[in-house]
């Protein structure tokens, strides 16, 4: 009897035992990818461990794709080109990409597992991103929802970037957040400073970036953050310059305008600032010192719902009108816009039509 | 038992289908038939992995358990040997296909607990059925349940924009419908009788 | 009816801080499926489908989409203004694509009566039914959109 008893249980925990084995083996076999090879642009070769998607691959290589939902799959930020080696188009890519891009072999780097060899092509200037670690200097109240924040760097770090790039901030849990996202933001001091770098941040209803560093950040906080990234910036020219901007917008022409200050310029220049009312304004002071510095540069304020109580003198309206004042030559003239999209359309529809500036001389930021 | 296995095959699609006349896997069936794509897939794999579980069960039965006398043991070996394979397969879905292993996603690992697997394995043990024939059953069962949950889906995807007295929304409407579809297949019955 | 794994999943992504600061459900403590359930109802008692309202508010936006600065008058008697902040949201139910931080505020002149709705809320009426839970910051009511803005 006890003697049964115990090879019952022999019987029964080989099975188990047989199958664990099965599984073992299975698990080693078909999960070890080894070894593995990124190829960058025909030129870089990455060795890494296979089984990882290639966003965090590549950031573990200290190459930063934008991403800004973290590589869930959602924000469709982290596009790049696979050669060779991405396996099929998932399904959980298909809703991000568009047909030609698709052809294109466009695919998304947080949902590429790495199962074989690779081939990507990114463009050149990501090799420049990288992972700073900073601590908060200043906050500044500019109106009721728009703080500026310096971040100074550690370690020694420091920033190469272009006036008018922007950087993807990384939070950290707070109250009822359990998770960290990562946001966007134009960097709005000049490129001349390595050592810190000034966001320019507006309250977004329902946000939970700008909900924690309204709310919750304070000086002296730790914070990390990647880029540079995106290709608005000045273009080194004699032409005149149009800057149009709305909300905080004004972030990166803030930016290249200290540049400007920086290098010197004798370029024509006018920034055409877009607010509903004069709570709106923001860095006042700072553009008529520009004004004073500069040989020829004007800021002008258009308010579109001007309170009567505010009293308001200046320009009042949509921005488009007042253009007329700023172009002398419209084909030796850039205009650089930052804003929602409808703003950007609107105005780059009324400068090509109405004022006939070249359409390429027309850089923008755009939210959307 | 002497059915042919090819008999037993339409037999378990139509006649004594594994969901519209014994009722097994309702779990999955009512809560995935929201989307037809998603009913289609579990369906799938459900069918793939009945038609394999219950030739290894019948393998493990009557080379294993039989001639060692631990025939009692079978609940705890069938339900281990499908989940096993289960998970199996769902590591060689994402190597081989990871479209699949995307599409299927969290359904592939809910088949371990589905109520028909383990159903059919335990009903070709009790009617006797030879290697072929279980297969066959399996396979059929398989099938049968896909076609159920694509029916269902088919329906419950017309009655979305429908107005359903608050009480029976959901569970309620889906339970009355799989009943109806289940008076329907009565029509089948007496063609073939297997059980 | 028991959640799936599927549905648990977007539930989670609902929650106050996983997309949004305060999620989509607000104070309701009603299962997702429900809430869409029961506007279903309201909706068929109003006599209008979820796709109606939603290409309603969609003419909205687009209506006010070009006019960055100020409302436009639309309809005569509406004052609609967008607005759009940098970033993208996702769709908590997964799947669907992204969509622009926008928010459209329509006032009905007449009554003074004024919505405030982003271009995820459109999508999540077409093709969820989903209006958000009560006290949700963006949650819209059908029967006050349909009585104010059709």
């Amino acid at each position: 009897m006890f003697l049964r008893i115990i090879q019952d249980i022999a019987l029964m925990s080989g099975i188990g035992i047989l199958l664990a084995l099965v599984m073992v083996i299975a698990q080693r076999w078909l999960s070890n990818y080894g070894e593995l090879n990124i190829n960058i642009n025909s030129k870089k070769d990455l060795t890494v461990t296979g089984g990882n998607s290639l966003l965090s691959s590549l950031s573990e290589k200290q190459i930063f794709i934008p991403s800004a939902c973290g590589g869930r799959g959602t924000c469709g930020a982290c596009k790049c080109k696979v050669i060779e080696g991405g396996g099929p188009l998932l399904p959980t890519e298909k809703p991000l990409l568009s047909k030609a891009e698709i052809e294109d072999h466009i695919r998304l780097a947080c949902q590429v597992k790495i199962k074989s060899d690779i081939k990507i092509e990114i463009p050149e200037s990501i090799f420049n991103i990288k992972r700073f670690h900073s601590e908060i200097e200043e906050i500044i109240d500019y109106t009721y929802d728009i703080k500026g924040i310096t971040f100074k760097l550690l370690n020694g770090e420091t920033i190469d970037f272009k006036a008018g790039q922007y950087i993807q901030l990384e939070t950290q849990p707070y109250g009822k957040v359990k998770q960290s996202v990562v946001r966007a933001y134009s960097i709005s001091s000049k490129p001349e400073l390595k050592d810190r770098i000034q966001l320019i941040i507006r309250l977004v209803p329902e946000g939970i970036c700008t909900t924690w560093v309204h709310n919750y950040l304070k000086v002296g906080d730790k914070v990390n953050f990647t880029g540079p990234y995106g290709d608005f910036y000045i273009r080194d020219t004699n032409a005149d310059i149009i800057f149009v901007a709305g909300g905080s917008g004004q972030a990166p022409i803030k930016s290249m305008l200290e540049h400007l200050k920086e290098v010197g310029t004798d370029r024509k220049m006018s920034f055409f600032f877009g607010a509903r009312t004069t709570k709106d304004l923001y860095l006042t002071e700072e553009m008529l010192a520009f004004e004073k510095h500069f040989n020829d540069f004007h800021y002008i304020p258009v308010l579109s719902h001007p309170e009567p109580d505010e009293n308001w003198q200046g320009r009042i309206g949509f921005v488009m009108p007042y253009f007329k004042e700023a172009i002398r030559d419209p084909k030796n003239t850039e205009a650089y816009l930052c804003g929602s999209p409808g703003m950007i359309a609107g105005v780059t529809k009324s400068l090509v039509e109405e004022y006939s500036l070249d359409k390429d001389k027309i850089y923008y930021d755009s939210f959307g | 038992m002497d059915i042919s296995a090819f008999v037993l095959f339409w037999a378990a699609i139509f006649t004594s289908n594994i969901l519209l006349t014994n009722f097994l896997g309702m779990c999955s069936y009512l809560s995935v038939s929201r989307e037809i794509e998603s009913a289609m897939g579990l369906g799938l794999a459900v069918t793939f992995v009945l038609t394999v579980t219950s030739a290894l069960n019948w393998v493990v039965y009557h080379y294993l358990l039989v001639p060692f006398g631990i025939v009692y043991l079978q609940y705890i070996i069938f339900i281990v040997v499908i989940a096993a394979f289960v998970q199996f397969l769902e590591l060689l879905i994402e190597r081989y296909t990871p479209a699949l292993y995307y599409s299927l996603g969290i359904f592939l690992p809910l088949i371990t607990v589905n109520c028909a697997i383990l159903g059919v394995s335990l009903f070709m043990i009790i009617r006797n059925y030879s290697f072929i024939q279980s297969v066959a059953f399996g396979a059929g069962s398989g099938i049968g349940w896909l076609l159920a949950i694509l029916m269902l889906a088919g329906v419950r995807r017309k009655l979305k924009e429908k107005l359903i007295p608050v009480g029976l929304r959901g569970a309620g409407i889906s339970l009355i419908i799989t009943g109806i579809m289940a008076l329907g297949f009565i029509g089948f019955s007496g063609i073939v009788q297997v059980q | 009816m028991k959640q799936t794994p599927i549905d648990k999943r977007i539930t989670a992504r609902m929650q106050p801080g996983n997309l949004t600061y305060n999620g989509f459900l607000g104070t309701d403590r009603r299962d997702f499926r429900q809430i869409i359930a029961d506007d279903e109802m309201a909706l068929d008692k109003l006599g209008k489908t979820a796709e109606e309202i939603a290409d309603r508010l969609e003419y909205f936006q687009n209506q006010s989409y070009d006019s960055f600065q100020g409302p436009a008058i639309v309809d005569k008697i509406y004052e609609v203004e967008t607005e759009v902040v940098r970033g993208f949201l996702p769709c908590p139910f997964g799947h669907n694509g992204i969509y622009r931080k926008s928010f459209t505020t329509v006032k009905n002149t007449i009554t003074g009566k004024s919505f405030t709705f982003t271009a995820l809320n459109i999508h999540l009426i077409r093709e969820h039914h989903f209006f958000e839970g009560k006290d949700s910051h963006f949650r819209l009511e059908p029967h006050e959109i349909v009585a104010e803005l059709f």
